[in-house]
């Protein structure tokens, strides 16, 4: 499997990468570090894919940040209000420079970050960095701005509400979750959304704490030199300050024992069930992550004798898939399925605990095992087909731990993970007292 | 890769036909990914009346589906340690299957996608499967789950009844549930056809690759082409509103009409610029998202279109391949708080109006066109989505997508934009479809002309004010029996 990746660089990037980093890294792309006095990180990646150059900005801060009772949803509502001019550029004057740049832009947050990212043509790249380096160091909103936007958010939460596996999850993380932040959906709960045009001073603050140089990296890909990146990043965020403000994320207790809860949806479904363990934080040394995210798709994948049998001969399910995300917070490893006939829902839980709990008494088969480590490489190579899908990939491993190289550690996580090890992880993790099991079913229909 | 640009450039210019060749659309270039997107000119407007979601069907047979020699289970297990998949997507007159690979796993991929599309299995699990799967996309996950996608696709349902592009492309829940294995059988046989056929491949492709997959393709039948002229759907004249109703917290809004405008025309590139300036999609540079969200909160975004784009929640550029020879001007008004439904359509509506009427400024039409000749870029950023643009240039007749683009912009003059607008954008026979659970309320305050007031959380301008008080009683002329209200169980059905 190492040829793949010595194949991908020496043909497509021979001017990128050096040889002697050819048979060890998965990230195939040289890259460059840069750390300004402030605590803002600047990582370049220059690609050949021509002209067009991708700049993601990237917030360590998330729904996980949002500590306070009645304040879930602020770090989504951030990324609207950042739209909302700064001091040197209205709205108006801001779409203008990105139209003017044929630029796509746009934003998203999750529990963990926020990230902003243009994809745009390189020589619109000073521009481009000018107006975000206001926004983020010099965001200016009136109140009036921030209630109407605060609209929008409400608009977006509507457009996702005829959606029922959204409401799966704000019930799966409820109750999974008793301490920790991740106990509300990135979007927030309803009544805190429509609370929100009335905290413009909260928003204030909210700002203030994160968009912050030592919370922030940018992120540049594509046609670019670390030279010129660095020399735009040193002049238009060089004289960012550094914040004070220390996130004290409370730690989420032990789990003692297993919890369930059921959603009544209004309109016709099919019935949902999120059957969900707390599994380990994301890292990059430890093996405890790495061993679940092989399982993962060997237990529950479409190649997985569960999929094959539900889905396809049974034909019970038509869906079933693993949820497992990378977060620095110990989160959960889900399966999702839905099921065609109410009736079946017993079933199909009993079938999706035997497959968990299967997997912590016996080892995974090696030539699955191979099979996944082969299906993971392939994967990334697969997926880095352009310079914003570069930074795309890059992005959450920049959330986490602000170097691309963290890559190509979990990587070769991937390589030393055994079967006996991944029985072992599942063992610990895959315990009845680790369990929330949520079913949703359509009012009034009979389980 | 400069050397791939320069290459792709040439390469896609040459398209290989010649009377005993299957046409082909090849882009070679030095990635180590190889993408495959093989075409047949069919889609579901070849459906036979009454068997309404065959060929969509059919695409799932063969790409969800086992082969003769291999179960389905066999071929995911095959597809695994690649990271491949071959995909399906069927639209009115296109059927495109795609996939990419690394150059590695080249011969093992193509021999299953190979198989797959020549030597299909038609299994029965396979097919009461993907039926089901079918019949539970449009009863479940479009009518119950996704009330954008709903109204969207609703709308063309309701343009184009009566014409072959007037079901959705999965096919109707009456007819689906009646097809047999027999029907997908033989829309294969006649629509899977060399007539039909177009290969399309990208990347680093070994010598005589190209070669091999024409001549394994040569299997196929020749059959006859399906080429249909698609005429404008003929409306009666009027504005025809349709209230789809469910139990939902928002009201989903859609509105839009015929154009004789595809991507071949004359005037596509003037009217792609209206459409940019109006509503670009998913972008904040849109002149209806400033107007609805920007200024007013009214809800997450608002956008224009002179091509169909479907699954547009979730993708930020186009999928390719979705060509046409009949297109609409649609626009779609994401999710509004229910009370704000008839402000909502009346802003919308009296915003286009004055697009008809006022046109568009010179400083807006360079802007516009400096937008749209570098987002070009944008949207061909892909090997795959160079692949799939190529082949619809070829479908249109016209040059290489990027270039072609370019040139007709550096073209026209904001003379000419004004003039497509007058000629294509019109009011007289306007389709609108909400989804709502305030049907009766919305049916009667458009019917009565009521106003429909507005309040804000924050201050407005006196502009924004002034411009609220003409849009609340922005009269939308529609006779009683031309506002039908639908259950949301009767679409698709």
């Amino acid at each position: 499997m190492k040829r793949l990746i010595a194949l991908l660089s020496l043909v497509c990037f021979s001017a990128a990468a050096p040889a002697q980093q050819k048979d060890t890294r998965l990230f195939p792309y040289e890259y460059a570090i840069d750390d300004l006095d402030n605590g803002l990180r600047l990582v370049t990646v220059p690609t050949d894919f021509p002209n067009m150059v991708s700049l993601y900005i990237v917030v360590q801060a998330g729904s996980r940040n949002e500590v306070e009772p009645g304040k879930s949803g602020y770090a989504h509502l951030f990324e609207h209000i950042m739209f909302r001019g700064s001091e040197h550029y209205t709205p108006e004057q801001r779409d203008l420079i990105l139209k003017k740049a044929g630029a796509e832009s746009n934003a998203s947050t999750n529990f963990d970050r926020t990230t902003y990212y243009e994809n745009f043509s390189k020589e619109d790249l000073e521009p481009v960095m000018k107006l975000e380096a206001d926004r983020f160091q010099r965001l200016k909103y009136s109140e009036a701005a921030y209630k109407t936007e605060s609209l929008a958010v409400l608009g977006e939460y509507n457009k996702n509400s005829s959606d029922p596996t959204e409401k799966l999850d704000e019930a799966l993380y409820a109750t999974a979750f008793t301490k920790h932040t991740y106990a509300h959906t990135t979007m927030g709960f309803l009544k805190d959304i429509q609370d929100m045009p009335n905290q413009y001073n909260y928003s204030l603050q909210f700002y203030d704490r994160f968009y912050r140089p030592e919370y922030t990296t940018i992120l540049l890909v594509g046609d670019v030199s670390r030279e010129q990146a660095l020399g735009l990043t040193k002049k238009y965020f060089g004289e960012w300050k550094r914040g004070t403000y220390v996130s004290n994320i409370p730690a989420e207790p032990a789990q003692t024992a297993s919890r369930k809860a059921s959603v009544d949806w209004n309109s016709p479904t099919l019935p949902w069930l999120a059957v969900a363990f707390r599994g380990p934080a994301y890292s990059d040394e430890k093996i405890d992550k790495a061993a679940l995210d092989l399982l993962s798709p060997i237990a529950f994948g479409p190649n997985s004798e569960l999929y094959q049998r539900l889905v396809l001969k049974e034909q019970k399910v038509d869906e079933l898939q693993p949820d497992f995300g990378n977060h620095p917070d110990p989160e959960l490893f889900t399966v999702y399925a839905r099921i065609k006939d109410p009736k079946d829902i017993d079933y199909v839980r009993e079938q999706i605990l035997m497959t968990f709990e299967r997997f912590t008494k016996e080892p995974v088969d090696q030539a699955k095992l191979d099979a996944t480590r082969s299906r993971i490489r392939y994967s990334l190579a697969l997926r880095m087909n352009s310079s914003s899908a570069i930074a795309n990939v890059l992005a959450p491993y920049i959330g986490l731990r602000r170097t691309p190289e963290t890559i190509n550690k979990v990587f070769a996580l991937y390589q030393r993970v055994t079967s006996e090890d991944i029985k072992k992880i599942a063992s610990q993790y895959f315990l009845p007292n680790n369990q929330t099991i949520v079913t949703l079913t359509t009012k009034g229909a009979t389980n | 890769m400069r050397k791939i640009a320069i290459a792709l450039l040439l390469c896609s210019s040459v398209l290989l036909a010649s009377p005993n060749k299957i046409p082909s659309v090849v882009l070679p270039g030095t990635s180590p990914l190889v993408t495959f997107r093989i075409m047949f000119t069919t889609g579901s407007a070849f459906d036979p009346s009454g068997k309404e979601g065959v060929a969509n069907l059919t695409a799932s047979m063969l790409a969800q589906g086992g082969t003769r020699s291999l179960t389905y289970d066999q071929i995911v297990q095959a597809l695994y340690p690649m990271a491949s998949s071959v995909s399906s997507q069927v639209d009115k007159e296109m059927t495109v299957f795609s996939g990419t690979t690394h150059v590695e796993n080249l011969d093992r991929y193509y021999a299953l996608f190979k198989d797959m599309l020549l030597d299909p299995g038609f299994r029965p699990e396979d097919f009461k499967r993907l039926r089901e799967e079918a019949i539970n996309f449009l009863r479940v996950s479009l009518r119950q789950s996704n009330d954008e996608e709903l109204g969207k696709e609703h709308l063309y349902n309701v343009i184009y009844a009566g014409h072959p592009y007037g079901h959705h492309n999965v096919g109707k829940v009456s007819s689906l549930e009646k097809l047999t294995i027999q029907d997908v059988r033989d829309f294969y046989r006649t629509h899977y056809t060399g007539a039909n056929l177009v290969i399309g491949l990208a990347g680093g492709l070994p010598k005589g690759f190209a070669e091999r997959v024409e001549s394994d393709f040569k299997k196929l039948p020749d059959g006859i082409t399906d080429k249909k002229r698609m005429d404008k759907p003929k409306l009666q004249a009027g504005t025809r509103i349709e209230i789809v109703t469910r139990d939902t917290r928002s009201t989903a809004i859609s509105f839009g009409f015929p154009i004789e405008v595809n991507r071949s025309s004359k005037d596509w590139a003037a009217l792609a610029l209206v459409a940019s300036y109006f509503g670009q999609h998913r972008s904040s540079n849109s002149y209806l998202y400033q107007r609805l969200r920007e200024a007013r909160g009214l809800n997450y975004g608002d956008y224009a279109y002179i091509e169909y784009f479907p699954r547009g929640m979730f993708l930020m550029t186009p999928d390719p391949n979705l060509a046409r020879q009949q297109q609409i001007f649609q626009v779609w008004i994401r999710p509004v708080e229910a009370e704000n439904s008839v402000f909502a359509l009346r802003a919308a509506l009296y915003e286009y109006d004055k697009l008809v009427r006022n046109g568009i400024s010179k400083e807006v039409f360079e802007t516009t066109r400096e937008f749209l000749t570098k987002f070009a870029n944008v949207l061909t950023q892909t090997q795959s989505a160079r692949l799939g643009y190529a082949m619809d240039s070829r479908y249109y007749d016209i040059p290489e997508f990027d270039a072609y683009l370019k040139s007709q912009l550096a073209k026209i003059t904001v003379d000419d934009v004004n003039a497509a607008i007058r000629r294509h954008l019109k009011t007289d026979r306007m389709r609108i479809v909400l989804v709502t659970k305030n049907a009766d309320a919305i049916r009667d305050a458009i019917l009565k002309n009521t106003p429909s007031p507005i309040t804000y959380n924050s201050p407005k301008s006196k502009e924004i004010q002034d411009e609220d008080k003409i849009i609340e009683t922005f009269r939308i002329n529609v006779k009683p029996e031309d506002i039908a209200v639908v259950p949301v169980t009767r679409v698709f059905e």
